[in-house]
């Protein structure tokens, strides 16, 4: 369906306009510029220029927490995505029950993401949690063993995230019509085989958008990591976002702002490729 | 067989924290008034609700999130309407813009809309934080409110400017009637995403105003009373899981991203 060419459209966006570009555009401008200030007080600020970028472009911590963050990223893709289809094909063979299993799956997405790492936290303290004997038992200890840490940070991430995948590609799923399904199995042809041909186009659209929601949400995990151990041990998890939250803390304003420019222009390049890459999808059918 | 066992270990999985969270909430943690560490009762629930900080801090949330809604929905309505009707200069650029916004992640912004919010005064108050969080929630009404819009045939604008409605009359009277259930998805989505919300809410709230989520945070100290924490946490959990249960054919719509 065609839509009506006319620029004067232009008005009815003004209001979303204007509330953006006061909650988005002029943050976004006062933060790059912020990071080319040393900003000692508000009052008290001097010109640097690059200096801070040139600082953190340099410094072997950025490049250590970068490589964390996307080891950590590319784990939780790796782990959410194929595991959150599985979960929406079991679901798909409930039927009309199925939607009891999306809420049961959504459940994690509505909890304040603060309260995420303190339910785990609670689940598996050493003396009062339900699994906390049986971990101590084994040897699990998220504070002072870096892997460990790790494990527990991806699994309570997964337990975040995975409902949303699990949503996005049943809904995908669901609309494969029943035809087609029935025509494989006459042609007899394989489970993967049925995966890989017919469902698999149809939940690429969904999928992109998950590992777009996820790339970013994965690169940036703040909350989880900070609660969880604060970096530690050591600086095993500390990923870009916990730099960047020790410098607010710190009050080096002109190094944060720095910091999360650079941060923007990560996330910016990730939305360009998603871009990029959808628009070809639609180019070639 | 497989697939009830995988069933078993999806839901234990899910649930496991959640039920932890629930056993703690009406266990006694912290001993006082001669109540035995480990009994169970009611007594952490009414203290929340008995604690002056603590009902002011649902009241916050359940403030700016109201706010918040009718922020998105009385602009998104309109931009959504532009997007779905009409192709203009400019539409995918903005389309892209809202994207962007969308996945920004909000600790990249923290400190810059902080410094702003103080000079504006809007630091300490429930409209500071709504209109923060229309950056993230501003695209998702947008994209969900276009797509019910875009399934409304066009006769309908046509015939009601043709029967001399002006345009906010057709508005008011013919297009948000048509999209209602859109228009509660949106909400609900907008509703849940801000009252989950975590780091703005903080930054925004340095000594009064603080929300439910920066007061649950505030109750953990020298001696922390964990089961207060999570009763606090299972009070904060019921509005959502009440939305979801009644939203739970349109779960995918919250999430869908368009550029």
């Amino acid at each position: 369906m065609d839509r009506w060419p006319d620029n004067r459209a232009w008005f009815l966006l003004l209001p979303a306009l204007c509330l953006l570009a006061l909650v988005g555009g002029l943050p976004l401008l006062a933060v790059v510029n912020y990071g080319l200030h040393d900003i000692f007080t508000l009052d008290q600020v001097h010109w640097v220029g690059l200096q801070w970028f040139e600082d953190i472009l340099h410094s072997d911590r950025f490049w250590a927490s970068l490589g964390r963050s996307l080891l950590f990223a590319a784990l939780a893709l790796g782990i959410q995505v194929p595991l959150g289809i599985l979960v929406a094909k079991l679901l798909l063979s409930l039927g009309r029950r199925a939607v009891w299993g999306l809420v049961l799956c959504a459940l994690p997405l509505v909890v304040p993401w603060n309260m995420i790492p303190m339910l785990w936290l609670g689940m598996i303290d050493t003396q009062t949690g339900l699994l906390g004997p049986g971990l101590a038992a084994v040897g699990f200890d998220y504070k002072f063993n870096p892997v460990h840490t790790w494990v527990l940070i991806l699994l309570v991430d997964t337990w975040h995230w995975l409902g949303l995948v699990a949503i996005l590609a049943y809904a995908g799923l669901a609309s494969v019509p029943p035809a087609y399904r029935q025509a494989a199995a006459i042609d007899g042809a394989s489970g993967w085989a049925v995966f890989r041909h017919i469902e698999l186009p149809r939940i690429t659209g969904a999928l992109a958008i998950v590992l777009l929601l996820r790339c970013v949400d994965s690169l940036m995990i703040y909350t989880e990591a900070f609660t969880i151990n604060a970096g530690g041990p050591g600086d095993a998890t500390r990923f870009l976002t916990l730099e960047l939250g020790e410098e607010i803390k710190g009050f080096s304003y002109g190094q944060a702002a720095a910091r999360a420019s650079l941060y923007f222009l990560i996330v910016l390049s990730i939305v360009w490729a998603f871009v990029i890459a959808t628009r070809r999808d639609e180019a070639s059918p | 067989m497989r697939r009830r066992l995988a069933l078993i270990a999806l839901t234990a999985f899910i649930l496991l924290p959640l039920t932890q969270a629930v056993i703690l909430s009406f266990t006694v943690t912290l001993p006082t008034d001669g109540r035995d560490l480990g009994s169970f009762g009611l007594m952490n629930y009414a203290y929340v609700l008995t604690t002056p900080e603590l009902q002011s801090a649902i009241l916050n949330s359940l403030a700016y999130v109201t706010l918040n809604v009718g922020l998105c929905l009385a602009c998104g309505l309109p931009a959504a309407y532009a997007l779905a009707r009409f192709r203009f200069v400019g539409d995918r650029h903005f389309l892209l813009l809202i994207l962007v916004f969308r996945v920004t992640p909000p600790v990249v912004l923290s400190l810059p809309i902080f410094i702003i919010f103080a000079r504006l005064g809007l630091v300490n108050s429930p409209v500071g934080i709504a209109l923060v969080h229309a950056l993230f929630n501003l695209p998702v009404a947008i994209w969900i409110l276009e797509s019910f819009i875009r399934a409304v045939p066009r006769e309908l604008d046509e015939t009601a400017f043709l029967d001399g409605h002006s345009g906010t009359g057709f508005f008011f009277r013919h297009l948000i009637p048509a999209i209602a259930p859109g228009i509660g998805v949106a909400a609900f989505f907008c509703f849940v995403f801000s009252w989950i919300e975590v780091v703005f809410a903080r930054i925004l709230t340095v000594t009064a105003g603080k929300p439910i989520t920066v007061a649950i945070s505030a109750m953990f100290g020298f001696q922390t009373d964990i089961g207060a924490v999570m009763a606090m946490t299972c009070l904060s959990f019921l509005p959502a899981l009440v939305l979801i249960v009644l939203m739970r054919n349109h779960l995918a719509k919250g999430y869908v991203l368009r550029a």
